[in-house]
């Protein structure tokens, strides 16, 4: 079989199938987020959920302190970016945009799954014209909804869209979803604390790494702090520690 | 798997088989090749400085200006297409007066670095177009202090303590990181400034060029201006000093 035929031709244009049926473009899109280089987690307890990353900082001179990949959307959702950094950005505006538009006109908060539709359904569109190439970003984003409790949603350039117990987007996801279905059948995390080291551990185990404070980004929403929060570099840092005495 | 850009880099709107837009990539290639430009940030304040390659003896000393002043506190120095830079420093103008208009206050660096890279990223986005080739440097002092963002084709921004693009990045970074940014005051890296700029020249190249200083600090009551003659002066001088006794040391191991 010569896959190059298969690919000639189709692959340039977003709005044409393959033989096949497959959107090359799209494909091409997932593995513009797998070298980014950074893996992201997200875990959903009974209370709570966090989103944990890596925080890789390649040049000396960088003033670290501009350097995040976890955006607050809204007070009470906030989501992490993993793939091509402008084109995270680019999607947080957006977030932002569409969840004040929303409250604008309808006078409450938008959900957490309401948010991640209205972007799943604009990276659908990106699909399927002619002119623009989707964005290279997965986003998994994390709030309190008022009804439901924590909440977890990832959507990704295909317009796709889901929520989930735990998941995780970037070069390591395959290896980090193996490690979570594991963890999750004996164990659903009760507590914040239990979640963010349900999260902090995935991350150590597949990228095999012992995390300092400053490696990491972390942010929470939990019951009894349903605003989204950053956790500070102390913070990070107390749970590290909580972590390996655990141990 | 292949990694040419071949057919896959024709538009912006295009990726390539490994995740790649070859467009961005090669628009970060026009910026290579362009004089260097760096930025320090120290405590008192920012510098910017550009290698200015000059075609033609014929052009007047002090003109066809590459670092540029967008809202009295905001400085941009850029490596790469100037016509490029021209256009993305209107909009940061727009920016910024478009902010003062509605928060009637001076935009943070935070700010106009996002409105920059959002709107450098969006030129990444639709086949009509294509990205810009340029890297800019911006210098800007707020309530946070001295501030340094590097916004490159790809829209990526980050902010940096010290930062080079252009055709001598790399001997640039390599001497900067060799400075001690905390404890230099403004003065001292108007010097340094001028002497990486010496440095990271490459003579065989280019002979024709011309050393653009810039600053933002309490001596130029926080605005951002091109250093006064004397400062200039005193900086070249202290920059070809420093290249002759590179070349004295040189001599000497010999």
């Amino acid at each position: 079989m010569s896959s190059r035929s298969a690919n000639a031709g189709y692959d340039r244009h977003i709005t044409i199938f393959s033989p096949e049926g497959r959107l090359f473009q799209v494909e091409y899109a997932f593995k513009a987020i797998s070298n980014a280089g950074l893996t992201s987690v997200g875990v959903r307890g009974k209370d709570s959920v966090v989103i944990v990353t890596q925080k890789k900082v390649p040049d000396k001179l960088i003033d670290a302190s501009t350097v995040t990949h976890i955006f607050r959307i809204t007070p009470h959702i906030g989501c992490v970016m993993t793939g091509l950094d402008p084109d995270g950005r680019n999607q947080v505006m957006r977030a932002r945009q569409e969840a004040a538009e929303f409250k604008y006109k309808n006078g409450y908060e938008i959900a957490p799954d309401m948010l991640a539709k209205r972007m799943a359904n604009i990276n659908q569109v990106y699909t399927q014209k002619a002119f623009m190439r989707p964005l290279g970003v997965s986003m998994i984003l994390i709030g309190w909804d008022d009804e439901r409790g924590p909440q977890l949603y990832k959507t990704d350039p295909a317009g796709y869209f889901a929520g989930y117990r735990a998941t995780a987007a970037g070069a390591k996801h395959q290896e980090a979803f193996n490690y979570l279905e594991k963890k999750l059948k004996s164990d659903e995390p009760a507590n914040v604390e239990d979640t963010v080291e349900m999260a902090v551990a995935t991350l150590s185990s597949v990228l095999a790494a012992n995390f300092k404070a400053q490696d990491l980004e972390i942010a929470v929403v939990s019951k009894d702090n349903p605003k989204f929060r950053v956790l500070s570099a102390e913070e990070i840092d107390n749970e590290l520690t909580r972590i390996a005495e655990k141990d | 798997m292949t990694s040419i850009g071949t057919g896959y880099d024709l538009s912006v709107s295009t990726y390539s088989p490994d995740g790649r837009v070859f467009q961005v990539e090669y628009a970060q290639k026009a910026v290579d090749n362009s004089g260097t430009a760096i930025g320090l940030r120290v405590k008192g304040g920012v510098v910017l400085a550009v290698e200015k390659i000059k075609h033609s003896r014929l052009l007047v000393p002090n003109s066809n200006k590459r670092i540029m002043t967008a809202g009295k506190h905001i400085g941009v120095a850029s490596a790469g297409w100037m016509s490029d830079t021209r256009h993305l420093v209107k909009r940061t103008r727009d920016e910024a007066h478009n902010y003062h208009d509605i928060y009637k206050t001076n935009a943070p660096a935070k700010i106009i670095a996002e409105r920059m890279g959002m709107y450098v990223q969006a030129y990444t986005l639709y086949s009509a177009v294509r990205p810009f080739g340029v890297s800019t440097i911006l210098a800007c002092i707020d309530e946070d202090g001295p501030q340094l963002y590097m916004i490159e084709p790809s829209g990526q921004y980050v902010g940096y303590r010290g930062c080079a693009a252009g055709k001598g990045k790399q001997a640039a970074k390599t001497e900067i990181e060799k400075l001690n940014l905390e404890e230099l005051t403004v003065r001292e890296a108007v010097k340094e400034a001028a002497r990486i700029i010496y440095a990271a020249h490459d003579d065989a190249k280019d002979k024709l060029f011309e050393l653009e200083l810039s600053w933002i600090c309490e001596e130029s009551n926080n605005l951002h201006t091109h250093v006064p003659q004397d400062v200039l002066d005193e900086a070249i001088e202290h920059a070809e000093k420093a290249l002759d006794d590179d070349d004295e040391m040189e001599d000497d191991e010999e």
